[in-house]
């Protein structure tokens, strides 16, 4: 029953950290219609960033944390304008491929920069394991879960409320009109970039201290993709929910089937998740089925 | 439109064929007598690669009729590559089949597992193909890797050398002369097919989905073919692979090569036959560029950080790979078109 309440625990917070990422990239999709399929190597630089600054620079965590959201924010405005602004209207292909580009220049930066390839991030929580019933978890998992509602209850305050918010729903629900009302479009896709760059940074720090900075990193912005995908690509609502179902998949499941089967099943159930998605349901539990016309 | 004036023809078959003119034959014959020669003055490493160049070339090919023909985006290609290899080991050392046989059946393993994933395909497309397809990738390397019996787990398994026709291949240039004939058959096969009814399906689906169907073209059926096709060939890829290694293990299908293989029919030029050759040259003789070069301006810069070496090639090929797609996004099969008609009509400008 502990390993149970265990598996449920680190479940939910780590699928909490998948919500986050997906919605990084749900922000972009919905917005500019581009898939980011870097959003796991974006996470991997934006670890790396901050053990720079919280480690080897040793700058104070307040500040240095703000310097990794302000880095993040700078990368996530730099692809949009560089690389994704002259691709606009070009075909989904290309979208496509040009993020994987982009994915292997940070892969080759990060080898670049940081060339030990792997790190552990100074102690942002504190240390000592919480008892939850019979169940001991560290508390790096549980201020994950806390940080990632805290963010979902400030999106959803701001897509309500902030006019730049409001225009970015507009936007994803139609560009056209948007344009006619004055608003640079553009404007827009920088801004979503800028976000889906900040939920990167957040997420990456978040993973990394649970479970320090490696390329396993990219896996796990990998992974996120299955929450994308159950959750429904172009729905905020879907991504937060998939996020916990697709921890627990991985823990839980993870959990009790690698004994029947071989080691390693967990980070390959969200991967099992996403074929089985595209079988039954290709739109996800709260996606909007697209009907097609000539 | 190829053609200087003044070539007529007078039978349709004359019509269609792909190389019409004394010159074109020419070309052909001395392209043919070229790579035929080149076991006699390469050396053994520039071999090595030429074999390395020409297995990617039919792995592209086949990622090309796949992606650039049937416009179904696959970002596994690599995985199918491993079951391929993998397949052609396991009925090698196993069952000790003669090698043209398990060559052929490592083709249809990887083609069969290519359409289990591509049954998908026929409800959705674009971004949720590219990533079950990826989510292919890393069930099938999952697989490979912890399935120990079979396939000998992460440690990977030893590859005996090909037999051909009583010849056992161990040598570079034995197994070249393999290779380039397989890639020319492959070369051969692939141009044609996009020139058949089949191929003439997969561009109409590739430009409107819809739109096929209710022309009559069953995109089911097509997408099925075009997944199979498309492995077909990634198998073969990974059969040679592994018999030109002589060892595999599932870190030779990296995640990073199937990026890599779309990068390079882009980068070549989707949709058309040279496109998967130039974009592979291009991007092997890179990496080959920067294996010699990057040594040599590490000793000659000692401030430059340790993990120069490992990162400044995927820095090149993804900065290579955005460039294309920004600035030539049909590739350089493009531009090899409009040396061809300037060279054609040259001192002319039309």
């Amino acid at each position: 029953m502990s390993m149970f309440l265990q598996f449920t625990v680190t479940g939910i917070a780590v699928g909490l950290v998948y919500s986050l990422i997906a919605l990084g990239f749900v922000m972009v999709w919905k917005s500019s219609g581009v898939a980011n399929l870097s959003m796991g190597q974006m996470l991997l630089l934006f670890a790396w960033f901050a053990y720079s600054m919280l480690a080897q620079k040793g700058i104070p965590i307040w500040l240095a944390l703000i310097l990794v959201l302000v880095f993040s924010l700078a990368v996530g405005w730099l692809m949009e304008r560089v690389i994704l602004r002259p691709l606009i209207a070009q075909p989904i292909l290309s979208l496509i491929t040009v993020t994987l580009g982009v994915s292997f220049v940070i892969t080759g930066l990060v080898s670049f920069l940081w060339p030990k390839g792997i790190a552990a991030l100074p102690r942002l929580f504190p240390q000592n394991p919480v008892h939850i019933g019979s169940a001991i978890v560290s508390q790096e998992y549980l201020w994950a879960a806390v940080i990632s509602l805290m963010l979902f209850a400030l999106l959803s305050l701001y897509f309500k409320y902030n006019r730049t918010g409001i225009v970015m729903r507009a936007t994803a629900d139609d560009q056209k009109a948007v344009q006619a009302c004055g608003i640079a479009v553009t404007k827009i896709f920088s801004r979503s970039w800028m976000l889906a760059g900040a939920l990167a940074a957040i997420s990456g720090v978040l993973m990394a201290s649970i479970g320090g900075i490696t390329f396993g990193l990219v896996d796990t912005g990998m992974r996120a993709f299955s929450v994308v995908i159950l959750g429904g690509l172009d729905s905020f609502l879907g991504a937060i929910v998939a996020g916990p179902i697709i921890g627990l998949a991985q823990m839980v499941g993870g959990g009790y089937l690698t004994p029947l089967t071989w080691p390693g099943v967990n980070d390959v159930i969200p991967f099992i998740i996403i074929i089985i998605v595209m079988f039954i349901k290709p739109f996800g539990l709260f996606g909007e089925e697209r009907i097609e016309r000539i | 439109m190829d053609l200087p004036t003044g070539i007529r023809s007078f039978s349709y078959g004359e019509d269609m064929a792909v190389f019409r003119t004394k010159t074109h034959w020419f070309w052909l014959l001395l392209l043919l007598a070229v790579l035929f020669s080149m076991p006699l003055f390469l050396a053994n490493y520039w071999l090595s690669v030429a074999n390395l160049i020409f297995i990617t070339i039919i792995a592209a090919t086949g990622l090309n009729i796949l992606t650039g023909y049937c416009g179904q985006l696959s970002i596994g290609h690599a995985g199918f590559m491993a079951v391929g290899a993998y397949t052609s080991v396991i009925l090698t050392t196993r069952f000790g089949l003669p090698f043209p046989l398990v060559l052929l059946s490592s083709g249809i393993m990887a083609g069969l597992i290519g359409m289990l994933f591509g049954i998908s395909s026929l409800r959705i497309k674009g971004f949720y193909l590219a990533i079950s397809t990826l989510a292919a990738q890393f069930i099938i390397l999952w697989v490979i890797s912890h399935w120990d019996s079979v396939t000998g787990g992460t440690n990977g398994l030893p590859v005996p050398p090909a037999k051909v026709l009583g010849l056992v291949l161990k040598s570079q240039s034995d197994k070249f002369y393999l290779i380039l004939i397989v890639t020319i058959i492959i070369i051969f096969v692939a141009k044609n097919l996009s020139r058949t009814k089949t191929g003439r399906a997969f561009v109409a689906i590739r430009d409107n989905d819809l739109a096929a169907e209710v022309m009559g073209v069953n995109p089911f059926r097509y997408k099925l073919l075009a997944f199979f096709t498309g492995c077909f060939f990634a198998g073969i890829a990974g059969s040679l692979f592994a018999h030109w290694t002589g060892y595999i293990n599932p870190e030779s299908f990296p995640f990073t090569n199937s990026i890599l293989y779309i990068g390079m029919i882009i980068i070549g030029g989707l949709g058309t036959t040279v496109g998967p050759i130039f974009g592979v040259i291009f991007i092997q003789l890179l990496d080959v560029l920067v294996t010699h070069v990057s040594p040599t301006l590490q000793a000659a810069f000692p401030g430059l950080s340790s993990g120069f070496v490992v990162g400044i090639a995927p820095m090149l090929f993804g900065v290579t790979i955005i460039l294309f797609i920004i600035f030539e996004p049909r590739g350089l099969a493009h531009r090899w078109q409009i040396f061809k008609t300037s060279y054609r009509l040259w001192p002319f400008s039309y």
